[in-house]
């Protein structure tokens, strides 16, 4: 076997670390750079997409936490509704990160709660509807005197035929006919095509997206339609080369290539079912959408939607701005949500789970002890309110229990206590588990008594100085 | 007659490592020959500090791998702190 000819690499050694800090700053959120355009094959022709041009349209997030995400659980109350939306619009700020949030209309609640929100005066996030394409449902837009509304426009075969017992012909005459009572309404219809990543594109939602594209000419500009793109089953897949229907990367060209769809009137709403579901959204930023549908930490039908803060994390990565959004609200959201709604939000969810910035393992605590860098993804505690932690087991070693005293004492600089200092803690939690069998974590109290016992002076001055 | 060095730190590691005084020499490794785990390193550590009543650097004390050494280190140690 032949090895192809290589360059020499030379190691360069240096006197500094090349820590990336353009690409990591620490204090802010990384950055992701891009030195090539993203090259597609479609229809036996080479597509090339520039990642810059992407980053230069507004680009943006909208919000279904209080559509598909209440969907997904027991139903909000009025206050808990009214509470998250006014967290929304702190989160996305007064630029509209976080452009538009969509509520059910069906019950005396649901409007009650559309109500309440509206009667905040936020100008963002915008509020819209969603129903069914059904004439009965558009007369409750109306009647809520909304200026747009998702409505359901199901574009699989399988949602065609077998949900709706109608065929292709039957089912856009039907679409066509509501979003035309909408535009005569002065109602700006979004198509929510359901179920596209199982859809024949070529059959049925090029013509059915064609149509609705010819009816926005006659319209003003903020009334054209606008298409979601809805991956209801978690089917998409970035993959370059992948095959429609399921290539997310080829939809979106094919809408705004074939269909004649603008960015600023195409939206992408995924599930996780194959944990897909945050890259897919985020991809179609660079593809050609403008607006990615999300929820608060990812809640939704079954295996959920895109998490919103994932999403606007993302944003801010790609845009290298906050262009307004206060991160530091994602902290609030989630102690709203498990403390107040009592939903229970994973452990290691990112951002926001218990544990998403909590180290186990020793060596990993030692890092954290020497330099946060090397196991914090950014600065948790400036940007999150959630300073890194260490959750005490077997696996935690000495490194990880003087990092959780340290912690604990509040100690910092010089004042930090050294592994020495802490040994006989170290050895009472390695005979839990090497003695006593145990197979918990130990608990923060377990190790404050721990701190009483063996480092009394420390504990007093701690005792002290937290009662002040 | 006082105590050596080398005998009170062969006492430390015999106290902390648990092992047979006969099998350690100058050259004995503390994890490779001696079996010392790495909460134990630091538990050594801790006890030379104790015996000697001197401060070590800590990550200094750490990267010592044998017996002899840690004599020589800890020798250092108490002449700088205690014989000036």
């Amino acid at each position: 076997m032949s090895h192809a000819k290589t360059k020499k690499h030379e190691l360069k050694d240096v006197t500094e670390p090349n820590l990336w800090e353009g690409i990591f700053p620490h204090d802010t959120v990384p950055r992701i750079p891009f030195d090539s355009a993203i090259i597609e094959e479609i229809d036996g022709k080479r597509v090339t997409f520039s990642p810059h041009a992407a980053l230069a349209r507004d680009i943006h997030i909208t919000d279904t936490t209080f559509r598909d995400g209440q969907q997904s659980l027991p139903p909000f109350s009025v206050d808990h509704v009214a509470r998250l939306y006014d967290y929304l619009a702190q989160l996305g700020g007064p630029n509209g990160v976080i452009r538009q949030t969509e509520f059910f209309l069906y019950t005396k609640r649901d409007r009650e709660a559309l109500d309440r929100c509206r009667s905040l005066g936020h100008r963002f996030p915008e509020i819209t509807g969603w129903i069914r394409a059904d004439a009965g449902d558009l007369r409750l837009v109306k009647e809520m005197g909304l200026k747009e509304t998702g409505m359901l426009t199901s574009c699989s075969d399988y949602h065609i035929f077998y949900k709706s017992r109608k065929n292709r012909k039957t089912a856009m005459a039907d679409y066509i006919k509501v979003v035309e009572e909408a535009l005569a309404a002065g109602i700006r219809p979004r198509c929510h095509l359901e179920d596209v990543t199982r859809a024949d594109i070529d059959g049925f939602v090029l013509p059915f997206v064609s149509r609705l594209m010819e009816l926005s000419e006659s319209v003003p500009e903020n009334q054209r339609v606008k298409i979601r793109l809805c991956d209801t089953m978690g089917f998409g897949v970035t993959y370059p080369g992948a095959a429609l229907p399921r290539s997310v990367p080829k939809l979106i060209y094919r809408m705004t290539h074939d269909a004649g769809v603008p960015p600023a009137c195409l939206e992408w709403h995924g599930h996780n079912d194959f944990h897909k579901v945050h890259v897919n959204a985020v991809t179609g930023w660079l593809y050609g959408l403008n607006a990615v549908n999300t929820a608060l930490m990812g809640i939704g039908e079954r295996t959920g939607n895109p998490p919103l803060e994932g999403a606007l994390f993302e944003y801010v990565q790609l845009k290298g701005a906050t262009h307004g959004a206060d991160l530091r609200v994602i902290t609030e959201i989630a102690d709203y949500f498990a403390n107040v709604m009592h939903i229970e939000i994973p452990p290691r969810h990112p951002f926001v789970g218990r544990d998403f910035n909590v180290t186990r393992a020793g060596i990993h605590a030692d890092g954290l002890r020497r330099d946060e860098r090397i196991y914090n993804i950014f600065d948790t505690t400036r940007i999150l309110g959630r300073p890194p932690r260490v959750a005490i087991t077997d696996k935690s070693g000495v490194d990880g229990i003087v990092l959780w005293v340290n912690n604990f004492l509040g100690l910092e600089g010089d004042e930090r206590l050294k592994k020495v200092n802490v040994h006989k803690i170290a050895r009472w939690v390695l005979d839990q588990y090497e003695i006593d069998s145990r197979t918990s974590a130990i608990t923060d109290d377990e190790l404050a008594e721990q701190v009483r016992i063996h480092l009394p002076e420390h504990h007093s001055r701690h005792h002290a100085r937290s009662k002040r | 007659m006082q105590e050596s060095v080398e005998d009170k730190v062969k006492k430390a590691v015999v106290k902390v490592l648990k092992v047979d005084p006969a099998r350690i020499k100058p050259t004995s490794r503390f994890a490779a020959d001696l079996g010392a785990e790495s909460i134990q390193s630091v538990e050594l550590v801790a006890a030379f500090e104790e015996e000697f009543d001197i401060s070590m650097d800590e990550d200094e004390a750490l990267a010592v791998e044998t017996v002899g050494d840690a004599v020589t280190f800890i020798g250092k140690c108490v002449r700088e702190q205690h014989e000036v």
